[in-house]
């Protein structure tokens, strides 16, 4: 029998949310065009070639490598793009992601990604070809809802703020705006003025925020509500502390 | 058992949380509302700043025009607000000055508020506010400013007897 991933212990909805997000089986809520995700990643302006760092791997004449002839380069890579970055910031209010599971979504489904997991934020270094198609997977998924997650490369304070009185995510470079009832950028991710505005989608509503979130939160489904991942957390804790015990 | 510091007869001071972030249409009308109330001696509002221009990263020096960012009048004095209102802190005279701003704030909040009592202003000076002000600093302006700023920008006199005259 074939083996298959479980990702995530826990019976409870943000269990199972915890465990689509680890194996990318989520769903598709919005589309953003590639245009509009160049324009609010702001690293290039839109409908542009990417600017290389190095010629084609085809036209370079890779050395003889064992492991070059095993691993396929990414697209990013065998083109020669930059290095980029895309970093989003998530709600303590029910945000559908958190650092940690962008993170796990990045590591276990992508290729060629450089993940950095931080408190409040959660950063994606890579080509950029290739970390347009993981920030546009992430941004059109239920992994985010433009109210409560937003792209922010510089000035990322706001997740464990209240939401403001509209119910989006504060932010002090106000990069999105809630316009008819829609979000919509009206700076990039470092907060530059762009010229045309981005429809970001509709946000959430608090029941949908709520169902959807990876988050345990005591007024939605308590972490001590959980109790195979109570099991499996005490499980992981006793194992790791008795093999560092190293009596002589 | 204790009694809390409302039922000596001494001015006490409270809290209003709201459970939102505070846009300032409302800010202005639940500021214009708790003007309005005698027998609060001073206020604090507190909450994330807006700052004008981009502090840091790629787009530093940028202008950042936050909506949120606006003037209010409260009673016949012009209040820019630098920040986005997230909580006010009140010195008040006696316990039916907090049954007034309850109601206050039951008909302008409407997504919900938390009133606590305790000591958010500070009321004996600190050895900076001394260093900076000496020992015949206002009390009244204590707690309100910070030393290294001018008063004048960060306190509004609202309902003074010179207002008045």
């Amino acid at each position: 029998m074939a083996y298959e991933p479980q990702f995530y212990p826990g019976a409870t909805s943000v269990a199972e949310n915890r465990r689509k997000h680890m194996s990318g089986d989520v769903e598709k809520l919005r589309e953003i065009s590639d245009d509009d995700l160049t324009t609010v990643l702001g690293h290039r302006a839109p409908g542009t070639d990417y600017p290389s760092t190095h010629p084609p791997l085809a036209e370079m004449g890779e050395p003889e490598c064992s492991i070059r002839e095993i691993v396929e380069p990414t697209p990013g890579a065998k083109a020669g793009d930059r290095i980029r970055y895309v970093q989003f910031v998530d709600s303590m209010y029910n945000a559908p992601a958190t650092p940690y599971f962008r993170s796990y979504n990045a590591s276990i489904n992508f290729r060629g990604v450089d993940p950095g997991t931080l408190s409040g934020r959660q950063v994606v270094e890579a080509r950029e070809r290739d970390m347009e198609e993981l920030a546009k997977f992430q941004i059109e998924t239920e992994m985010t809802c433009p109210a409560l997650s937003s792209l922010r490369g510089a000035t990322v304070h706001g997740h464990s703020l209240r939401l403001q009185e509209d119910g989006v995510m504060f932010d002090m470079l106000e990069r999105t705006v809630l316009e008819n009832g829609y979000i919509v950028a009206v700076k990039d991710q470092v907060g530059r003025p762009i010229d045309k505005k981005v429809n970001m989608g509709k946000p959430m509503s608090e029941e949908e925020a709520a169902k959807r979130t990876t988050i345990y939160r005591v007024d939605n489904v308590p972490y001590r509500s959980d109790s195979e991942v109570i099991e499996w957390v005490h499980r992981v804790f006793e194992q790791r502390t008795k093999y560092g015990f190293q009596p002589l | 058992m204790t009694n809390s510091s409302s039922d000596n007869g001494n001015p006490f001071q409270i809290e209003i949380f709201p459970s939102r972030l505070v846009r300032p249409a409302t800010a202005k009308e639940l500021l214009n509302e708790i003007s309005k109330i005698d027998g609060i001696i001073r206020a604090f509002i507190q909450g994330p700043r807006l700052p004008t221009e981009v502090p840091y990263g790629p787009a530093k020096g940028s202008v950042v025009n936050h909506g949120s960012r606006e003037h209010v009048k409260v009673g016949d004095v012009d209040i820019e607000l630098s920040i986005m209102v997230g909580r006010i802190r009140l010195e008040i005279e006696h316990e039916d000055v907090k049954i007034k701003l309850r109601e206050v704030c039951e008909r302008v909040l409407p997504f919900g508020f938390e009133i606590r009592e305790g000591l958010f202003i500070p009321k004996k000076q600190t050895i900076s506010d001394y260093a900076k002000r000496g020992p015949g600093a206002d009390p009244k302006f204590l707690g309100l400013y910070d030393p290294k700023s001018k008063p004048d920008k960060q306190i509004t006199i609202l309902n003074s007897e010179e207002n008045e005259a």
